[in-house]
């Protein structure tokens, strides 16, 4: 239970981190030029962060299954 | 008929068991009390709207305290007993019965202490007491459920605080909802279909429980 | 190669939206009419920014008019192109306005045979000193907007407050659908496991959750941004929100309860029940949606994007195809950790 927690903490703060630094440039204005055309680019961004995140997190359970399949032999 | 006989002799033993322990009944009740002694000496005013949060709030948590031991707390020699004599449903129904009958002493308690300590900002006592009633159901059929499954799980306590709270948040916005109506806060003319939203959800959850039910109970 | 069609067709479909979403144009639209507020009696001049806009191309062409109502419009005296963005419309407003209200808000419509039609809800407010509506009615014309022009090419509807971020429709929302149908599948597969007890149907329902989680975090997160920028706020209390949230600590729940069994049968077992329990609570947030019109998400009430009028037919060409898109490749993220437990099944069995 204790991992579940630290894991999904984890994944949280992954997310978090280009949340904080989009809210640094906090800059309306720089959001809002081009017909708010940035805002676009930040979500295609965040879904392109989730799939990172998902591609890491099968990479470390792989990493795990092999080590044990090493360990087996 | 035989089913009926059993839920009624299930149902006098669970309240024979409350009596002669006195102590689970008068700590939830001291609870209650001592809660909302609290929010009078850090509120002293109550607004409505804060009075009709504060007592599902409290009624959240009283409920929680009192289901957890109708799974939970109960031994592991009397859960083997209950095996070999019942029949599941009739204890799913049974402890769901006795806890709905529980949960209603204790909202009218709740009720009864909140107004006399911040006023009674009811205007129609009719709709505030069908909330009260479909609440201490759905509340009841809810916990007693998730107690079941929670009891199965080795640190079951906390267990049944995590998995309860997201399941109650819906009903318990809909019971907001209509007690907010019933003070006088929110005008709606869609009530009507919120209480039968609120019965057909405690119907749709009594029946998952009773298909379900006996899935958890075989080991 | 056979086996593997679905995946390729998910890429694919999730591929063309990306491009359809963000190559297709927005439509042509206005901005901002300066000066915005009015008064009656007198000759405005009003500065209208367009956006997407060719006024040069529709020099003598283009007409504009202020409405109020399918009876009461009022056309532009004198239309000036200052440039592509930019163009001056003169209108002589009269003396009493055509109700009892002291301030009246006007339409700002703008027709051009080069970029179609183009309109400002609410863009002009009109005040009148004194009230007198039959002067008013007399006083006001009822000019005739016909013959508006149609731009024919693929675009997208232009929303003032959206502007580009329209775009988003395909992004955003086909995750919230696709995680919905992976907790529906995962749900139906935890049935499936309470008919026969077979293993893999509880572990194929745990990694379509465990994905569905993924899409929920993510659509929350892309839905806070997109609301930031038009809204003002990241989270603000609305009802699709809170029902994304609800959803996601149950399944974080069914996640803990999971992991606080030892013994595989039993987990499995107690964590099909309590999945089909706990989407069957979800059930009074389903009904609740329609009833809150006043709700700020998109889709709901009189609100911007996209209402049944808003997704128009463009729309609906990327938007479907994305939410199929986005299931198909979600089901491929829960068929690998599926795959990628069983073997790890299989080794503990050894």
């Amino acid at each position: 239970m204790l991992k579940a927690v630290r894991k999904a903490f984890t994944t949280l703060s992954l997310f978090l981190f280009p949340f904080t630094f989009l809210m640094a440039q906090e800059d309306a204005d720089f959001m809002r030029s081009m017909g708010k055309m940035y805002v676009v680019v930040a979500v295609i961004a965040a879904i392109f962060i989730g799939l990172v995140i998902f591609l890491v997190y099968l990479d470390r359970k792989l990493t795990r299954l092999e080590n044990q399949i090493i360990h087996h032999e | 008929m035989n089913l009926f006989k059993e839920i009624i002799f299930l149902l006098r033993k669970e309240f024979k068991l409350e009596w002669r322990q006195k102590y689970a009944l008068s700590g939830i009740l001291l609870y209650v009390l001592s809660t909302v002694f609290i929010i009078y000496i850090s509120f002293q005013r109550v607004s409505p709207q804060l009075w009709n949060v504060l007592f599902w709030i409290i009624m959240l948590f009283a409920s929680i305290n009192a289901v957890v031991k109708s799974f939970v707390q109960e031994s592991g020699h009397r859960q083997l007993y209950y095996y070999q004599l019942a029949n599941p449903i009739a204890i799913l129904l049974s402890k769901m019965l006795y806890n709905a009958s529980l949960l209603l002493l204790l909202s009218v308690l709740t009720f009864s202490a909140l107004s006399f300590i911040a006023g009674n900002p009811v205007e129609e006592a009719g709709q505030f007491s069908l909330a009260l009633l479909l609440g201490s159901l759905g509340f009841s059929i809810t916990f007693t459920f998730v107690s079941a499954i929670a009891a199965k799980a080795d640190n079951s306590s906390t267990l049944m605080a995590i998995l309860s709270f997201p399941v109650v948040i819906p009903i318990l916005l809909l019971l907001v909802n209509l007690s907010a109506h019933s003070i006088g806060l929110l005008q709606s003319t869609m009530i009507g279909r919120d209480i039968m939203l609120l019965a057909s959800v405690d119907l749709i959850l009594v029946a998952l429980g009773l298909v379900l039910f006996p899935y958890l109970w075989r080991d | 190669m056979k086996k593997h069609w679905w995946k390729a067709l998910g890429v694919v479909i999730v591929l063309y939206s990306f491009f359809m979403g963000l190559l297709t144009p927005l439509k042509t639209g206005i901005l901002e009419a300066n000066p915005a507020s009015v008064r009656t009696g007198q000759e405005v001049m009003l500065e209208v920014k367009g956006y997407n806009s060719f006024y040069t191309q529709a020099q003598n062409e283009l007409r504009a008019w202020l409405k109020m109502d399918s009876e009461r419009a009022l056309a532009a005296r004198r239309v000036e192109v200052v440039d592509d963005r930019l163009v001056k419309l003169t209108f002589d407003i009269p003396a009493f306005l055509p109700v009892d209200k002291k301030v009246q808000d006007f339409t700002l419509i703008l027709d051009s045979p080069a970029d179609g039609a183009s309109v400002l809800p609410s863009g002009v407010f009109v005040t009148q000193d004194s009230i007198n509506a039959a002067l008013g009615e007399t006083a006001w014309p009822n000019a005739d907007i016909a013959n508006l022009h149609e731009k024919a090419a693929i675009t997208f509807p232009f929303r003032n407050i959206l502007g580009e971020t329209i775009r988003n429709t395909y992004y955003h929302v086909p995750l919230w659908f696709a995680m919905f149908i992976l907790f529906i599948s995962a749900v139906v597969y935890s049935v499936k496991h309470l008919r026969n007890f077979d293993q893999r149907y509880d572990e194929q329902a745990a990694a379509l959750t465990s994905v569905g989680i993924l899409y929920g975090i993510l659509g929350l997160v892309t839905g806070a941004i997109w609301a930031k920028h038009t809204w003002g706020a990241y989270w603000s209390f609305d009802v699709k929100q809170n029902m994304t949230a609800v959803g996601l600590l149950i399944y974080g729940a069914y996640f803990v309860l999971r992991a606080s069994f030892e013994d595989p049968e039993k987990k499995a077992r107690i964590s099909a029940v309590y999945n089909i329990f706990a989407f069957a609570t979800l059930i009074p947030l389903l009904y609740v949606i329609p009833k809150l019109t006043d709700s700020l998400h998109p889709g709901a009430g009189g609100n911007i994007a996209f209402g049944s009028q808003d997704l128009d037919n463009t729309m609906r060409m990327v938007f479907y195809p994305a939410i199929i898109g986005w299931t198909l490749m979600g089901v491929w993220m829960a068929q690998l950790i599926f795959r990628m437990n069983r073997l790890k099944h299989r080794l503990l069995e050894e």
